[in-house]
């Protein structure tokens, strides 16, 4: 029987049971010749799970038990990890997942902590840097800094949406309404903070690609960017190196990138952040949710588009334009620009209402799931953290304690 | 049950019968055997001992290196070391993972394990929670952070309630009752109509307000412009009368008035009143035509505040000021969702606007203008007021719409979590406070005691016969008396010289002994109901309260007593009866070690004399001689007085229990006046002594020192009471229990608790009225055996555990006197300590 595995360790006790007291003993913690009993100082618990092995093939879990803990087990017994069935894998990846997540964590941690490592000056002035750009809670420079940043984003957004307000532009020589030169001033200011905080970023952080690449600097370039196209196209169009029409079109294309700046916000909110990542994990719910809209959205408004046609004064003329109709009634919205006139459309609507509720309704289970998973995650990751540091340091302590006393 | 009793036999012949193996024993079968049976909770583990030497600073890498009998016991709490087995009176469940650590060095957690109690074992284990794996550990922060907030909520419901002391400054009974009337419905009739009233009032007064803006019900006045109906105002002018006469009430009858002032619900009501004050201020104050139109302003703004009233109400839903207390405790969750909107409602109407600003006589002017829109659009109202209507703003459109919806539905989630789980936590705290009232009524009816006494009686008839045998064993020849547990104490105590002198006080031996079985089980029931009743008493329970219960509780006994027995005894019955009783209160009352004592043995002088100044005991002999005479006729004269007691004890409460306790102690021994001087003398002069009776005093006074007080005098009592029968195997379980209460603050919930919950909690409640017996055989015996002797070894022991080295030579001293049992004792003494 304990021959079906024959690497595992019992296979190999059982191999060896000749009298070599030497192969015994470092097999298992105890031998008793008289009674014939071998002893393992081992999780009992876990060896019940384990012998099944021998019997059915796989292994299962009992609730309960770690499994990070039952691997250490298995391992000790020599048993291979792919006779765990499929059941408690998923379990044990979920687990694994979290190990890891909680390492990351800890590892920017120990990284931050350990700060004058660095050899050369310019090394350690470039940590001293990246410190007081990306970590507001290391300290009171670094907070002010992340405080002034925020305020300068709230800033530019409400400067971005004052100006579009009629009262308050001014006219210019050609009889054009243009932003107020106060409001262009302060905008001017906020994009130099921007530019410098991006520039030091982009000078302290250790790693220039990946710096560039992730989202979060991508957002804010983006952000920058718009202002410095359009300084250089009305510079190109007041030199008449180009058509003014066709600039001042390019300039208005250019302001809308200004909205970008509101999600420079995400970097400051913790909250922002797991909303993205919720909506990046659950992409496929999202697409979920697209797709049934999509497809109540054609079914609904090319009922209503036929059901409409027998009233004279319709409001649904094609089926593209009765999309909208559509969309606003699935949605519960209902602005009453477009409504149905005849009875059966009338129904119609109704239905429609119902399976948009039901159609929003039911991908967005899982999408707010995985939010509140990552949400509590979150919490839960920033404690367990600091606690594997702690230990860290007591576990290092505790060697170089001994080392001293040796 | 039967198990644990055999082990406590087993026990309890190892350490008072047999002589505890010498170091060289234990050191061999350390040596001889590889491995070592660990029993822990009854079940058994087998480990390596190098396994163990891992973490040689835990419980178990102590176990290693411990070499003589006593830190052996004190490291765990049994051994056998023919069997090789070492036993650990703890859950056996944690253990398996404790064990593992030693053999991995991974420290995990079952999965089904509360995260408190898992704490508490590593804490017994000496293992420090930092070890925990970072898998398990999430879990266990999160439980216990939990369990802490709540445990930390509790404590302050219950300092709420003992806010409500009232101090007897000025009419402080009238005040309570006005305060009960007024701010809790459920305490009468009375009160829950005037909150029905109230109710009333409030909903009147909204609907005025409402009415009073129809145009048709309002009047013009001289300038032309519409007035209050004057119906209408009356109906106000009403609702403001009541609701301000409510407040004022409340305000006179609240016990602290600045908390009373502070609290959200009366600045809600103060708010719903001043406004009307402030109009009619207003009004009155400028009649001149010129500042009439700013005052006319102001006065509307302070008409709009009147719709604060309608917030009244929730004084009187749970489910409003939960909602108020969620909306508190996630506004964390509350800001995201306002960010993700504020974000989402830029974003959309930027670009919106962008879509829409060249579209003919668009209403998206600007973007502060296209918020409006992105607003009613994502919160899926859609007035239809504005609308986009170019293609790009359509598409815009329909995907603020879905966003919307998103943005909204995903922090809600978690909002709600809170509210829901606050909300439970309303619902399970008014339930429990429900039944806490409904026991505290029943207790004070009589009812739920009569059914413990008889609970208590099934479980001793169980007990009885291990008792006795237990009892018999040591004491072989004093078991007829040993079982009278009071009476031959104070019998003893007199008599100690003279035993027949007993027989002749209580009638004849016959007499006494056809009797004895009836009294022990009336007498063992009460001290059970006392252990009982000590180990429910929740902390937040008045000491008034129990006072209460303990003198109906006493005159119960006395009628049991009455008629239990027969005419023939009656001289016995009344000594009996009293002494019991008393014997009750006080052990009742006092759960402070030099209390117990003291009352236990109130005409003891070496008692007295050991509680005061060991240099003394050397006198103890004579003195003790000379007063136990005069002890006699002091019982006689508490026989007369004791009519008269009752009565007094019945009228006055608590604090008069402990002056009676004295006053009581005083009479028993007449004669002994100025020993009663040199007991207050030693009550002054031994003021680290008299630490704990000091707590009691202060407990009858502030059940809030009395958590402490219960919690922290307890254990010293009972750690020489288990040491003569059962030793050390139930001395950490004593100090278990007392933390156990310390953290249990809900009565009914520890009751349900100790009656299901697990294996070893059954066992506590089992043990704790067999200590009580034990004790008292114990006692009984003693005093039979030798009288002086004993006594001064029973009380010496706590007081030294109290004392600590400051009279160790006075230890040594007395040891030369009785080396039988001390060894036992003292062992568990120390840890007792």
């Amino acid at each position: 029987m304990l021959n079906r595995y024959p690497e595992s360790r019992l296979a190999e006790l059982a191999n060896c049971s000749t009298d070599n007291d030497e192969v015994i003993s470092s097999l298992c913690d105890d031998f008793d010749p008289n009674r014939k009993e071998f002893y393992f100082d081992r999780d009992p618990d876990a060896f019940k799970c384990i012998i099944d092995v021998y019997y059915f093939d796989e292994v299962h879990i009992k609730n309960g038990i770690c499994p990070i803990c039952f691997i250490k087990e298995m391992e000790f017994w020599k048993i291979d990890q792919c006779v765990l069935d499929e059941c408690c894998k998923s379990y044990l990846s979920e687990k694994e997942e979290e190990l890891t997540e909680i390492s990351n964590k800890v590892k920017v941690i120990l990284e931050d902590l350990e700060v004058e490592r660095c050899i050369t000056r310019s090394q350690r002035c470039q940590r001293f840097l990246w410190r007081l750009m990306e970590k507001p809670e290391s300290s009171l420079p670094a907070r002010v800094i992340a405080i002034a940043s925020f305020l300068s984003i709230l800033i530019s957004a409400v400067v971005m949406c004052v100006g579009t307000i009629p009262e308050v532009q001014v006219t210019d020589a050609e009889g054009k309404l243009v932003e107020h030169p106060t409001l262009e001033a302060i905008e001017t200011a906020c994009m130099m903070w921007f530019t410098t905080e991006y520039l030091l970023r982009l000078a302290s952080s250790p790693n220039k690609l990946h710096f560039a690449l992730s989202l979060m600097n991508v957002i804010d370039f983006m952000a920058i960017i718009p202002f410095y196209v359009v300084l250089s196209l009305t510079y190109l169009g007041t030199t008449s190196m180009m058509e003014l029409a066709n600039v001042q079109q390019a300039v208005q294309a250019l302001r809308i990138m200004r909205i970008a700046r509101i999600f420079k916000l995400a970097r400051h909110s913790s909250g922002l952040q797991t909303l993205t990542y919720a909506l990046k994990r659950s992409l496929k719910e999202l697409g979920l949710l697209l797709m049934y809209m999509s497809v109540g959205i054609f079914v609904f408004s090319a009922l209503a588009y036929t059901m409409e046609q027998s009233h004279p004064e319709t409001l649904f003329r094609s089926i593209p334009q009765s999309f909208w109709w559509a969309i606003i009634t699935m949605t519960t919205v209902g602005y009453g620009d477009i409504y149905p006139k005849t009875t059966l459309g009338k129904c119609n609507a109704a239905v429609s209402f119902l399976c948009g509720v039901i159609a929003i309704a039911l991908p967005i289970h899982p999408i707010i799931n995985n939010f509140v998973v990552f949400y509590n995650k979150q919490k839960v990751l920033e404690t367990t953290a600091k606690h594997q540091v702690e230990l860290m340091e007591l576990k290092s302590g505790r060697d170089m304690r001994r080392k001293s006393r040796n | 049950m039967e198990k644990s009793l055999a082990e406590l036999n087993k026990a309890g012949s190892r350490s008072t019968s047999s002589l505890p193996p010498e170091p060289v024993d234990i050191i061999r079968s350390k040596t001889c055997f590889r491995r070592v049976r660990l029993n822990v909770g009854g079940l058994p583990h087998e480990v390596l001992w190098r396994t163990l030497d891992r973490l040689p600073r835990t419980r178990l890498g102590k176990l290693r290196d411990c070499n003589n009998h006593e830190t052996l016991m004190e490291v765990c709490d049994d051994y056998n070391l023919e069997e090789n087995e070492y036993f650990f009176d703890r859950h056996p469940g944690a253990f398996t993972s404790i064990l593992n650590f030693y053999r991995t060095g991974k420290l995990h957690m079952m999965e089904e394990m509360c995260a408190l109690s898992f704490s508490q074992e590593l804490d017994y284990w000496g293992i420090d929670e930092i070890y925990l794996e970072s898998c398990c550990q999430a879990r266990y922060h999160q439980k216990k952070e939990q369990m802490n907030e709540e445990l930390k909520r509790e404590a302050d419901n219950l300092k709420d309630r003992e806010g409500e002391e009232f101090d007897n400054t000025c009419c402080a009974e009238k005040r309570k009752k006005l305060w009960d009337l007024l701010e809790k419905p459920s305490s009468s009739v009375a009160a829950k109509i005037l909150a029905i009233i109230s109710i009333l009032f409030i909903v009147l007064s909204t609907i005025a307000l409402s009415l009073n803006t129809l145009p048709e019900l309002q009047g013009t006045d001289e300038f032309g412009q519409s007035t209050d109906n004057p119906q209408l105002a009356h109906v106000e002018a009403v609702c403001i009368a009541w609701f301000t006469m409510e407040y004022l009430l409340r305000f006179l009858s609240s016990p602290n008035k600045w908390k009373f002032f502070k609290g959200p619900l009366n600045v809600i009501d103060l708010l719903a009143i001043l406004p009307y004050y402030i109009t009619i201020f207003l009004t009155e104050s400028n009649k001149s035509v010129l500042q009439f139109q700013n005052v006319r302003r102001v006065v509307q703004i302070f008409r709009i505040m009147r719709i604060l009233r309608i917030l009244k109400l929730a004084r009187h839903s749970t489910g409003l000021q939960s909602l108020g207390f969620t909306l508190r405790r996630s506004y964390n969750e509350l800001g995201l969702l306002i960010l993700f909107l504020a974000m989402g409602i830029m974003i959309f109407s930027s670009l919106v606007f962008f879509a829409e600003k060249d579209e003919e006589d668009t209403k998206f002017k600007s973007i502060p203008a296209s918020f409006w829109w992105a607003t009613i659009t994502m919160t899926t109202v859609g007035y239809g007021d504005i609308y986009p209507k170019t293609l790009l703003g359509k598409i815009v459109g329909g995907l603020c719409c879905i966003a919307g919806v998103l943005v909204i539905a995903l922090p809600i989630p978690i909002i709600v979590n809170n509210f829901s789980e606050f909300y439970k936590e309303q619902k399970r705290q008014e339930k429990a406070l429900k039944r806490r009232e409904a026991l505290e009524r029943a207790k004070r009816n009589g009812s739920i005691v009569s059914m413990n006494l008889k609970e208590a009686f099934a479980r001793s008839a169980e007990l009885m016969d291990v008792v006795i045998e237990k009892s018999e064993r040591p004491h072989d020849n004093h078991l007829s008396p040993s079982r009278w547990k009071w009476t031959p104490k104070r019998a003893a105590s007199e008599t100690s010289s003279n035993h027949s002198f007993n027989a002749h006080e209580l009638g004849s031996p016959s007499k006494a002994c056809a009797t004895s079985p009836q009294r022990l089980n009336v007498q063992k029931l009460e001290e059970m109901y006392n252990q009982m009743a000590k180990t429910q008493s929740q902390p937040n329970l008045n000491s008034k309260d129990r006072a209460s219960r303990v003198i109906k509780h006493r005159d119960e006994i006395e009628l049991g007593a009455i008629q239990d027995r027969g005419p023939p005894v009656l001289g016995t019955r009344e000594g009996v009866g009293d002494m019991k009783s008393l014997s009750s209160i006080d052990s009742y009352i006092s759960c402070a070690t030099d209390f117990q004592e003291n009352t236990r043995f109130p005409h003891s002088p070496a008692m007295d004399l050991s509680l005061q100044e060991s240099k003394r005991l050397s006198h103890c002999p004579v003195t003790a001689l000379s007063q136990h005479g005069s002890a006699k006729t002091g019982q006689q004269t508490t026989r007369e007085l004791e009519p008269m007691l009752t009565p007094m004890s019945v009228t006055k409460p608590s604090c008069s229990e402990n002056a009676r306790k004295f006053f009581f102690s005083g009479n028993s021994s007449k004669s002994l006046i100025p020993k009663v001087g040199c007991r207050s003398d030693g009550d002054s002069g031994r003021s680290p002594l008299s630490d704990s009776s000091v707590l009691s005093d202060h407990s009858l006074l502030s059940p809030e020192v009395s958590i402490y007080t219960t919690a922290s005098s307890r254990t010293p009592p009972k750690s020489p009471e288990s040491t003569t029968l059962a030793p050390s195997v139930f001395t950490f379980h004593d100090s278990s229990i007392n933390k156990y209460i310390d953290a249990d603050t809900d009565d009914d919930e520890h009751l349900r608790d100790i009656s299901d919950a697990s294996p070893s909690d059954r066992l506590l409640a089992g043990s704790s009225p067999k200590h009580s017996i034990n004790i008292n055989y114990q006692r009984g015996a003693n005093h039979l055996e030798a009288a002086q002797k004993m006594l001064g070894q029973n009380c010496l022991f706590p007081l030294e555990g109290i004392r600590g080295l400051a009279h160790e030579n006075h230890i040594s001293h007395e040891m030369t006197h009785r080396p039988k049992v001390e060894r036992g004792r003292q062992n568990t003494l120390d840890k007792g300590l």
